[in-house]
């Protein structure tokens, strides 16, 4: 398939243009292309994640009980103060060592513990191997954890813009305590939270760029691998230091993946007041 | 006496926070040399966004899109490659190859290139809130162009951008963290994620370094959010109580 | 309890291999002519081919991952895989931590890189930018030897340094001879030999745990066969256009 589209643009543009046509789309360049999935995947699931940890961060610091508030202010403001960046490399990390530490309770004879006290992991089978995708999914999670802080606080405000009036109208049909806050309060805080949500989501997008640091094979790795200059001709072409081409095109693909978001919130932003007298 | 030495010489918190005091110099340079050079690009950019040259104003608001609407992590790589392919060409003929692809000078480049585009958007967005009526005042009263600036644009501008600008100075700090993600190391200097990581590599301890580099973060940045309230409160001081602005944590727009 | 949370906090992994049947071995992937990304994306090199033939030979069941340099042996105690092929000599830092199997490439000596035309005077290094990638034997080398009055910058990967060294902004790289023949060859002469061979490190051999003895043996035997009946020369030849070193013995 690919073949016949080099050849229809061979055609158009002329047959000085077939070697570098088919320089990048052979493997290499395709695994490239290939790992672009793993982009969207942590910024779709990602952003999934973060979306159910700030309604469960906002639904916190509106409890009624003390702690629990305690909890949710906590969780909203701790990335007041430490870099998302931590947050990436902390969590994957941490949960591995907890589920291998659960294992060495449940399959670690004493003896072998007992051995291994200083160092990890405690024993032999007590290793987790990992595998690229579960890699990404322990990436979206620390994402959702991450952003979710974020979303948290803008669903939070987006909780309190909604017009006390509607509230009250509610209350006085007759609704519950419950359903007011489930059917009016919730279902009308997305229109506040829309603006702040899509922020959110640009903060995502470019966190993907990151995803190489939790050893995912994604496409700045592969820009990487693409773009390092190579001399031996058995390893593909020979070629020097072309790092900051694919950089420009990682660069202004961003770009474009921000100015795509923001058509679709807009179009979004639209969509949602209609009928709406005020608008944020 | 002794034991108070003892504990705090075994301990291995304090350990960590003696290992990590120097890294976290390294933060704090980027940070501290980045936002007083990033701040006077800001303000221009911000006015040439605002200009009614169209030549400037598009090139501030392609500018200003590009550098928020794209990873600093890739900003990063993309510099460093570029400035090496340029090294046969200009800085070694110029002399200054050395200087210009150390570290300790890239990085604050790229970061003042990325905070400027953040800083310009806060500022553009502050100078579009000035109250109408001043600047009328100011006219009406004859004041040339530059006369109106810097009596009655600029103190309202900084004043009702400071508490979104705090939080943009917070989140350059943290965004620091990037720059030995991306650039060669040279001669041992390392960052305090790259130390805190290089200690987890030895004794496989994650919770303690992370949480003391965790610490070092929290630490600075409520400093900074500390100072910057107190310059909040000067700038406000003739502003009616009820109508002055809180730093609030609005973070949404200001991480990269 | 613990079973409890183990389960949920697995369910979502559930194509995940356990300490498995399968042999694993570490490798950089930026190593050529040891272990490279070929152009259709896939991992190739003398360490691949030598690793599917000793795996076909000691009848196990391999595969190769990739790993960062940095971190290849500290993965390697953690158990993310099973041995590291990926050019390391054997050194007795080293040994410390690791075992290694007998060696599949004789000692090769580092070499000095330098851009077409600048002399250095090797008795006297001073005010010199030197190169290496980090945490490798030349590393360590310039650590202890150059350190004083001279610029040592470690890379993370094999082709920045190479990289820097082509744009200037180093002035010497040291690495393997075997790494660099290819680089000096296919530079055009841009990027020459020059400085003396430096010796460091022995052979390159599998990295392995110290308590897996029994892989060890293994694969010493595959090793050993692919000496003895020139399968390993043929190979090197291959790759580096050297050798034969084993056919004799």
């Amino acid at each position: 398939m690919i073949e016949s589209v080099i050849e229809l643009l061979v055609s158009l543009l002329g047959e000085d243009w077939r070697d570098g046509l088919e320089y990048i789309t052979n493997g290499k360049h395709m695994a490239w292309y290939a790992s672009l999935r793993f982009t969207l995947i942590a910024a779709f699931a990602g952003a999934a994640f973060a979306v159910f940890f700030g309604l469960m961060g906002a639904a916190l610091k509106q409890s009624a009980i003390a702690p629990l508030r305690w909890v949710g202010s906590f969780y909203i403001n701790i990335v007041r103060g430490v870099p998302d960046v931590l947050f990436f490399l902390f969590f994957p990390l941490a949960f591995e060592q907890f589920v291998e530490y659960l294992f060495a309770q449940t399959r670690c004879t004493a003896a072998e513990l007992a051995a291994n006290a200083g160092s990890w992991p405690p024993c032999e089978a007590a290793q987790w191997f990992l595998n690229s995708n579960d890699y990404l999914l322990l990436a979206c999670v620390s994402f959702g954890i991450v952003y979710g802080a974020f979303a948290a606080n803008v669903i939070h405000g987006a909780m309190q813009a909604v017009p006390l009036g509607q509230l009250e109208a509610a209350q006085a049909y007759g609704f519950t305590k419950k359903q007011v806050f489930w059917r009016f309060k919730v279902r009308q805080m997305w229109t506040y939270a829309l603006p702040g949500l899509s922020n959110v989501w640009m903060l995502l997008l470019k966190a993907t760029a990151l995803l190489s640091l939790l050893q995912i094979a994604d496409i700045v790795l592969w820009a990487d691998r693409l773009g390092a200059p190579n001399y031996l001709a058995r390893a593909g072409m020979v070629h020097p230091d072309w790092r900051w081409k694919y950089y420009l095109v990682l660069f202004i693909f961003y770009i474009l993946m921000t100015m795509l978001s923001e058509r679709i919130f807009d179009w979004l932003k639209r969509r949602a007041n209609r009928g709406m007298l005020e608008m944020n | 006496m002794d034991w108070l030495i003892d504990w705090l010489g075994n301990n291995a918190i304090v350990q960590d926070i003696i290992l990590l005091a120097r890294p976290a110099g390294f933060n704090l340079y980027f940070a501290l040399i980045s936002i007083p050079i990033g701040f006077p690009f800001a303000v221009l950019l911000a006015l040439g966004k605002n200009s009614k040259n169209r030549l400037i104003s598009i090139f501030s608001k392609a500018y200003i899109y590009a550098f928020r609407g794209s990873p600093l992590f890739i900003q990063f790589f993309m510099f460093y490659s570029l400035m090496l392919s340029f090294n046969r060409s200009l800085w070694k003929p110029l002399g200054v190859d050395d200087f210009v692809l150390h570290p300790l000078f890239l990085g604050p480049l790229v970061l003042v290139l990325n905070t400027s585009a953040y800083a310009a958007e806060i500022f553009y967005g502050a100078m579009r809130t000035v109250p109408k009526g001043q600047i009328e005042a100011a006219r009406a009263m004859g004041m040339s162009r530059w006369q109106e600036f810097w009596s009655v644009t600029w103190p309202n501008t900084i004043r009702l951008a400071w508490p979104s600008y705090t939080n943009e100075v917070v989140f350059l700090f943290h965004a620091t963290t990037l720059v030995y993600f991306t650039l060669p190391v040279i001669n041992e200097q390392k960052d305090l994620m790259n130390k805190a990581g290089e200690l987890f590599e030895k004794d496989y301890n994650i919770f303690l370094h992370f949480s003391v580099a965790a610490m070092y973060f929290i630490a600075i940045s409520m400093t900074i959010f500390f100072v910057f309230g107190l310059i909040q409160k000067r700038l406000s001081r003739h502003v009616r109580k009820d109508e002055r602005q809180k730093i609030r944590f609005k973070p949404v727009n200001y991480i990269r | 309890m613990k079973k409890l949370l183990l389960t949920v906090a697995l369910a979502a992994f559930a194509t995940t291999g356990f300490a498995a049947d399968k042999v694993r071995f570490g490798t950089e992937g930026a190593y050529a002519p040891w272990n490279f990304m070929d152009d259709s994306g896939k991992l190739a090199g003398f360490e691949i081919e030598l690793g599917a033939e000793l795996c076909r030979r000691a009848k196990l069941d391999c595969e190769f991952v990739v790993n960062e340099w940095d971190s290849i042996i500290p993965n390697l105690i953690a158990g993310n895989y099973d041995g590291i092929m990926a050019g390391m000599s054997v050194t007795d830092e080293r040994m410390k931590t690791v075992m290694f199997s007998e060696e599949y490439y004789p000692a090769d000596p580092s070499r000095y890189a330098a851009a077409k035309g600048d002399k250095f005077d090797f008795d006297n290094l001073k005010g010199v930018k030197i190169g290496a990638q980090g945490a490798t034997v030349q590393a360590a080398y310039l650590e202890a030897n150059l350190k004083e009055g001279n610029t040592i910058k470690l890379y993370e990967k094999p082709d920045q340094s190479v990289a820097d060294l082509a744009a200037g902004n180093i002035d010497l790289l040291l690495a393997d001879g075997s790494f660099l023949d290819p680089v000096v060859e296919g530079s055009e002469g841009n990027i020459v030999y020059t400085g003396p061979n430096i010796q460091i490190g022995g052979g390159v051999a599998v990295g392995l745990r110290q308590k897996d003895t029994e892989l060890g043996e293994k694969l010493n035997a595959a090793i050993a066969e692919v000496k003895k009946d020139g399968t390993l020369d043929k190979m090197i030849k291959e790759f580096f256009k050297k050798g034969p070193f084993y056919a004799a013995e």
